[in-house]
């Protein structure tokens, strides 16, 4: 009955904050249209690549293959809101002292707050992305990875949540976190495999990334999504999950120590 | 029974301090140089159930800084804190159950969505019956007047509206320690009296504690029996309202604006503060003659346009404290 009404609280703040997000949603839109812009470039920059190489795959992907993996992994990298600018601006203005009065989890309270603006997002990107998809490409080779997204793409915005809330915390500290936020997001476009998937990486890179927490953002789900392999999938599930479990301890951990350090503004 | 229990509470803030100049940026990069400023130092007092006390200081005295102690926001540096028997930084999860807080200068209502939404929120947030919560908020929708606008979005709703709003969404889960930081900051005077009356009639019918802090010595004389005057984080004052009034709050402030332009004004206990054209602001001594006694005088030889009467900041009472030497007298307060 306890575990039932705590979890109840979070679903109503997820449930109000997606509300308050239907307020954006023509901003999401217009946000979106930079999403076709990319797509548009990396389908001509692809058709070029594929036309030089003169093959019908580069490691194992098809050129229609390699565009629906970027429409996913595009469609989910622009669907993640700034998690350090929110807790920085928090920190800043002393707003985080309403999280902190109130008897919520800290850490919960902000990833059902921006798993409801993921949900938002996420579905106008993907109904974008997938309609340029549809017109361009045509429909994937083959849809049972695509049954899977969800499932991959609610593990993978999770671990990017986690991922995020470390750097985040650090404004508990320092106050300014975007300099760090930058940084990780850069590693996300090139290691991440949000611009190209791991296989097309040089062997020695491969190796090292697939040890990286930073595969299970947006690689994962995206090759689950086009080129599925189903004995790989529980591997990588549990790759996912592994991540999730650790940096969910690490940031559990950041934010009790930084909590004792907070210096909340104004009043 | 006491609500509250504070002893030689403090809290010291490590600062960087910036060197002047581009090259002062520099040597502070290289070689940051920190500072520790002490925001509370030794503040002692106990607050009983039921009491309404002020705790007032001008900027930067340390009110919210010890506010956001005593609410478990901010872990002290030293001393200790019992909020309804719960130390606060320590056990702030469970304290959060058992007060409420309004930060008159933030907001937390949903502002896209009515204060309805925010309410159905609250009643999750402190795990609240259905039964219980349906029953507590049509009563204090009927308190505090909200009924029409509780289906409004936030960011339609004027100043007013929005804070009797706040406050209703703070008291939801029936919380015995109130905190209200500046509840009445921006509002205008009909609306500040409002929500005074509100805040009395809570404190009568639910026996609630009271703490509240603010810049408005009004706020301070109709909501609180005791206050404590804090400032450069220690205690100056700790007594009853009634006394701070007699001993520091014996001027008023008029201003008036009238038909033609005033010659000199020579009334005893009045004093003339700034004059502009028709505009004229006065400092009236309440010890030695009354406002009806100088606005009767006033009007017997100049016809009125416009009169204000109000309050010194607190700023001004505190400076009048430190000139009768009160920080003095009362170095052992607590």
């Amino acid at each position: 009955m306890i575990a039932l009404t705590k979890t109840l609280k979070y679903v109503c703040i997820g449930r109000i904050t997606l509300r308050n997000q239907l307020a954006y949603v023509v901003d999401f839109l217009v946000r979106s249209l930079f999403l076709l812009l990319i797509l548009y470039i990396f389908l001509q920059l692809w058709q070029t690549t594929f036309a030089g190489e003169g093959a019908a795959s580069i490691a194992g992907y098809s050129f229609r293959q390699l565009m629906w993996y970027l429409i996913v992994t595009e469609s989910m990298t622009l669907a993640c809101p700034s998690l350090c600018t929110r807790l920085e601006e928090e920190v800043k203005s002393g707003d985080v002292a309403f999280k902190l009065v109130r008897p919520v989890n800290f850490i919960a309270f902000h990833y059902v707050e921006y798993m409801s603006e993921v949900a938002v997002r996420f579905c106008v990107n993907v109904i974008l992305g997938g309609m340029l998809g549809l017109l361009v490409l045509g429909p994937p080779d083959d849809m049972t990875g695509f049954l899977w997204l969800p499932l991959t793409a609610l593990g993978g915005f999770t671990l990017n949540f986690m991922l995020n809330m470390v750097v985040a915390l650090s404004a508990f500290w320092v106050e300014e976190t975007r300099g760090l936020e930058f940084v990780y997001n850069k590693f996300l476009f090139t290691v991440g495999g949000m611009l190209m998937p791991i296989e097309l990486f040089p062997e020695s890179l491969q190796r090292i990334v697939r040890w990286l927490p930073l595969q299970g953002i947006v690689y994962t789900p995206a090759k689950t999504a086009v080129a599925f392999e189903a004995v790989r999938l529980a591997g990588m599930l549990m790759a996912q999950a592994g991540w999730i479990v650790i940096f969910a301890c690490v940031a559990l951990l950041v934010y009790r120590r930084g909590v004792k350090k907070l210096n909340v503004n104004g009043g | 029974m006491e609500s509250i229990r504070v002893t030689e509470l403090g809290k010291t803030f490590r600062l960087k301090r910036k060197r002047e100049g581009l090259a002062g940026s520099v040597r502070s990069l290289l070689r940051p140089d920190y500072v520790e400023k002490a925001a509370v130092e030794g503040v002692t007092f106990t607050v009983r159930q039921g009491e309404k006390l002020a705790f007032v200081g001008p900027n930067g005295a340390g009110k919210s800084t010890t506010i956001k102690m005593l609410t478990g926001i901010l872990h002290p540096t030293s001393g200790h804190a019992e909020v309804l028997g719960l130390n606060p930084w320590k056990e702030r999860m469970k304290l959060a159950h058992c007060i409420g807080s309004v930060f008159g200068q933030k907001s937390q209502l949903w502002y896209h969505l009515p204060p309805s939404d925010t309410f159905e929120l609250m009643s999750r947030i402190y795990e609240l019956r259905r039964s219980d919560y349906v029953q507590r908020r049509d009563e204090l929708i009927e308190r505090f007047d909200i009924g029409p606008h509780l289906h409004t979005a936030v960011r339609k709703l004027s100043l007013g509206e929005r804070m009797r709003c706040e406050i209703a969404a703070s008291l939801l889960h029936r919380p015995q320690v109130i905190f209200l930081d500046e509840p009445t900051i921006g509002l205008d005077v009909v609306v500040k009296q409002r929500i005074r009356e509100l805040v009395n009639e809570l404190n009568r019918e639910e026996g609630t504690t009271l703490f509240l802090t603010s810049h408005d010595a009004g706020d301070v004389e109709r909501l609180c029996d005791r206050a404590i005057v804090i400032n450069g984080g220690r205690m100056i004052f700790d007594d009853r309202v009634e006394l701070m009034k007699r001993r520091f709050l014996t001027h008023k402030t008029v201003q008036l604006v009238l038909h033609e332009e005033p010659g000199s004004l020579q009334m005893p206990g009045v004093q003339e503060q700034a004059r502009d054209g028709v505009k004229l602001t006065l400092s009236v001594d309440m010890g030695v003659t009354s406002i009806e006694a100088v606005l009767s005088q006033i009007m017997a030889a100049y016809l009125l346009v416009d009169v204000t009467v109000e309050d010194p900041p607190m700023e001004e009472i505190i400076t009048q404290m430190y000139r009768t030497g009160v920080h003095e007298q009362e170095e052992g307060v607590g």
